[in-house]
């Protein structure tokens, strides 16, 4: 057939030694592994999903437990690692472009950056995790919320009048007991979006260290560097999970 | 093609704007808003996502099936999202723990 005449005629040229046989030219080859990523990453879109809509269901159910668990969360670590990782995004874009150019040093040392703002990230994410410890706030046995706005326990309670709805908090509806089992589903909630998407955090970690040696040893130029844009993409992902972790478990209601 | 290689001056611009926004929902989070508080913090988190897919993860350069591939995703994220929403704040169905005497639970040994 004419077109195999062709392929051969094709092959004679002198093509990209990272063109693999089944694709015809690098940027076919390229947008293959672009899509592909992002079907993954849709996937992870929904698995994530499926853990925001239990936040959901459960904060219009529980609103009032939500937000004084929400608050006993530290804004100034929160919003750090917030900034930390928004800045690790930027390094890794940075990263990316330095293999678009083909810079090699420079991709190897903004990924070096990233990994390390993503370090500082997990640390700070550890000393976030024994304060819990500490304050018995992890689901469980030991688990203790000792609420100072509660409503009273006794019976027909939430008709009274609220004498100690002072230093401007509103009066709760929720009793201490309540509030005690209540409290724990957010604390739940807040260990496995928090936890697993520190879980990718670490993966994300191992993806980089895998590709600046990659990049280390010049296995990257400027029409080949697809490892190091699909591990920016894993990480910008990594990121925008947090964008919305962090307003839904630290700003449920600061207001009050 | 995602070849387009962007200048570092837009990366600093949109980690900027991130940054401000940032501020900006942690801001917004001490204003009583009422409902629209929750609003407020997911239409802020929504742009902020959207600034980093489009211009950190390159989406403005990929090809229209790429693009197609993320709206369908998002699209059943919506569903998944939106319909059971729908369900849940439309009935007044909220399963409470009884109210017991409370010194008993916390205030154990």
């Amino acid at each position: 057939m004419s077109s195999t005449v062709a392929r051969a005629d094709q092959h004679a040229h002198a093509h990209h030694p990272a063109l693999q046989h089944h694709f015809d030219t690098m940027p076919q080859q390229k947008e293959a592994a672009v899509i592909g990523m992002w079907v993954f990453l849709l996937t992870e879109i929904l698995f994530f999903g499926g853990l925001f809509l239990v936040y959901m269901v459960y904060r219009i159910w529980y609103f009032d437990a939500f937000a004084e668990a929400s608050r006993s969360l530290s804004l100034f670590w929160g919003g750090l690692n917030t900034a930390v990782l928004i800045g690790s995004s930027l390094t890794m874009a940075m990263a990316v472009r330095g293999a678009q150019t083909n810079k090699r040093q420079a991709t190897v040392n903004w990924l070096i950056l990233t990994m390390i703002l993503g370090t500082v990230f997990l640390g700070v994410k550890v000393i976030e995790y024994s304060d819990k410890f500490e304050h018995h706030h992890v689901p469980g046995p030991n688990f203790v919320w000792a609420s100072e706005h509660a409503a009273p326990a006794a019976e027909g309670a939430e008709h009274a009048p609220a004498p100690e709805a002072a230093a401007g908090h509103r009066q709760l509806r929720l009793t201490p007991d309540q509030l005690q089992r209540t409290t724990q589903i957010y604390f739940s909630l807040y260990f496995t979006m928090t936890g697993l998407h520190a879980l990718h955090m670490i993966i994300g970690l191992g993806l980089m260290s895998v590709i600046t040696w990659m990049a280390w040893k010049g296995r990257f130029d400027e029409e080949y560097y697809t490892p190091v844009e699909m591990s920016g993409l894993y990480w910008h992902f990594v990121d925008i999970v947090w964008i919305f972790l962090f307003p839904l478990l630290y700003l449920v209601e600061r207001h009050t | 093609m995602s070849d387009h290689v962007s200048p570092v001056s837009l990366y600093i611009t949109i980690f900027a704007s991130l940054m401000v926004l940032t501020a900006v929902t942690v801001g917004a989070a001490f204003v009583d808003l009422g409902q629209f508080n929750f609003l407020v913090a997911m239409l802020v988190a929504g742009f902020k996502a959207s600034l980093v897919v489009w211009y950190f993860m390159h989406m403005k350069y990929q090809s229209h099936l790429t693009k197609l591939a993320l709206a369908v995703g998002l699209f059943f994220l919506v569903i998944l999202l939106g319909e059971t929403m729908i369900d849940y704040s439309s009935k007044d169905f909220t399963p409470m723990p009884p109210k017991i005497d409370a010194e008993s639970v916390i205030n154990k040994p």
